[in-house]
């Protein structure tokens, strides 16, 4: 890639990508409420604002819960709805997380991920959106502002196409933080991959007709029933959706990636800017003659759980980074794949590194490290803290 | 790849100055990339501004653990803890009025000091040192060239922009010809 070529190319840190991606696909209404890290996103969406370069109606209401209320009333009058938040503002939406996938609320939401106090801190960890897994929101870890922009942007495609809450997850700092040069897409460009958002059903004071009524028991467990039918569909939502981003940006996208898998004898499973890391820990690996591959998880909810194991079958040995701890658990994505691969013939053996918590710094050598340490070793059920 | 540290305190510029020195590079046809990390998040804090320079995609997401070159804008922040990131042969530009000398006991670096308070005082600048302290490292840092280092800062100067110019290129032409150690 020449950058002197790329005539879109602008110096953005992966928050600000975020934002030109919100302004992109011309939400109608964003509901955001400053935190540490995530607040650049806000300030750039206000600047784009005040310059007429937005036409969002922006409300800035008093808490992360009242902005995500927003956000669940303004989607489901059939508008297309942005938010942003980051740690203890997620966890305090945790109650309407629910309610936004159970009402079917096409929201987007960037996370940056940060450290859930207590003790207070500002560093990249993946422990706030992941203990949101049970709320239903699709979820993508992005590693890089372009991906992030690229993210946001397909969310939208794939929340409304399926009508369920996306999420795109960065890591503080590494990611947030991080400017780098980014191409960003020709608006008109979006404007065609992005169709208006237009439900089928929508709240309208001229139809006598509302959400989230009670039902009786039969009725609810339908409604569940009809979630699960739909977030089932999400993957190839995901694949379908990224090819065509992929053609026309040359910038493909899917559920998982492997990277220098074939033939691996070990293979590193990992989300968010860790990918980044351990792409070139592999490279380097490779040259030395160890055969060393990475595997991307990208869409974490829905678990792709069939992809993840076709990917691994074969592979002798996996492991798992987390940049994340479940306190009396481990390392969440440790947990999951195991759970995914139990009973395959010929699955793999697991180890789950507890790698780089509260941000503590993962360096290429670490990775080569560990690889030597775990290659042969033999696999704990539990996560291994490791530095 | 280049690997280049920024170290200054909350307030100070260092982030800013992360940035220029990236969108300097980035206008050179370089690849970059640079985050700033801040434990304290308030004034007086330790800041850290980290840049990668390379001539392909930068894939790496940690600290920098190693780096070529570092600028330091507070003296008191040379210690063992920032020092730890410096090899023997780092450049390190130090924001001081002290001679090099005064560093010599901290280790076998390459310091180069620079007062940027007088530099930014004779240029108009008043307290605002980060203009004259990136122009003092640019001319420490191969292959940058000044006139795009001030073309940036002319582009994204919030006020005093012929000020801050000015500043950068004094602190650079001082710089550009002292030997390591500080002798002239």
């Amino acid at each position: 890639m020449n950058l002197m070529n790329r005539k879109n190319m602008q110096l953005l840190s992966g928050n600000h990508a975020v934002s030109w991606a919100a302004r992109l696909c011309r939400p109608d209404v964003a509901p955001l409420y400053p935190i540490t890290p995530q607040t650049p996103i806000l300030e750039k969406i206000t600047e784009f604002h005040a310059e007429g370069l937005m036409k969002t109606e922006l409300l800035t209401p008093e808490s992360e819960h009242s902005a995500m209320a927003a956000c669940i009333s303004a989607s489901l009058t059939g508008a297309r709805v942005f938010t942003a938040t980051s740690s203890q503002g997620l966890l305090l939406q945790h109650e309407l997380l629910h309610y936004a996938t159970g009402a079917r609320a096409a929201i987007v939401m960037c996370n940056v991920n940060r450290t859930p106090a207590s003790p207070w801190g500002f560093w990249p960890d993946q422990l706030d959106s992941l203990s949101q897994r049970d709320t239903g929101w699709v979820q993508f870890y992005s590693e890089s502002p372009q991906e992030s922009l690229d993210s946001v942007i397909m969310a939208f495609a794939i929340a409304e196409s399926v009508g369920v809450p996306t999420m795109v997850c960065h890591d503080a700092f590494y990611v947030s933080h991080s400017m780098e040069p980014v191409e960003i897409p020709d608006q008109a460009m979006v404007d065609d991959f992005l169709p208006k958002f237009d439900p089928a059903r929508k709240l309208d004071t001229a139809v006598g007709a509302s959400f989230g009524a009670p039902l009786d028991q039969n009725t609810w467990r339908r409604s569940r029933m009809d979630l699960a039918e739909s977030l089932a569909a999400v993957t190839d939502e995901t694949i379908r959706v990224g090819e065509a981003w992929g053609k026309l940006t040359g910038r493909s996208y899917g559920p998982l990636e492997r990277y220098r898998c074939d033939d691996a004898e070990m293979v590193i499973v990992t989300m968010g800017s860790m990918c980044g890391t351990v792409r070139d820990a592999v490279d380097t690996m490779r040259e030395n003659g160890k055969r060393v591959g990475l595997l991307k998880v990208r869409q974490f909810r829905p678990l792709p759980a069939s992809m993840l194991r076709d990917a691994l079958a074969g592979v002798p040995v996996v492991m798992v980074l987390d940049r994340n701890y479940s306190p009396g658990t481990g390392g969440i994505l440790h947990q999951e794949l195991k759970a995914v691969l139990s009973g395959m013939a010929d699955g793999p053996k697991v180890h789950g590194l507890l790698a780089g918590i509260g941000g503590a710094n993962v360096s290429s050598e670490t990775i080569d490290r560990w690889v030597r340490d775990y290659q042969n070793a033999e696999p704990k059920p539990e996560s291994q803290w490791v530095e | 790849m280049r690997e280049i540290l920024i170290l200054g305190r909350g307030g100070q510029g260092a982030q800013t100055a992360g940035n220029l020195l990236a969108r300097a590079f980035f206008e050179q046809g370089s690849f970059v990339q640079t985050f700033a990390t801040y434990g304290g998040a308030r004034r007086g804090t330790p800041v850290t501004a980290s840049l990668r320079v390379d001539d392909q995609p930068i894939r790496q997401r940690s600290n920098i653990e190693h780096a070529s070159a570092m600028l330091c804008f507070d003296e008191s922040l040379l210690e063992p803890g920032f020092l730890g990131f410096a090899r023997p042969d780092t450049v390190i530009v130090v924001n001081t009025h002290k001679p090099a000398s005064a560093f010599a006991g901290l280790g076998d670096y390459q310091f180069f000091p620079i007062d940027g308070r007088s530099i930014a005082q004779r240029n108009d600048m008043g307290k605002v040192v980060n203009s004259a302290l990136l122009g003092a490292f640019a001319a420490k840092l191969d292959q940058l060239d000044i006139d795009i280092v001030c073309n940036v800062i002319q582009d994204t100067a919030p006020a005093k922009k012929d000020q801050n110019v000015a500043a950068c290129r004094d602190a650079y032409a001082m710089v550009r010809n002292q030997d390591a150690g500080g002798q002239q």
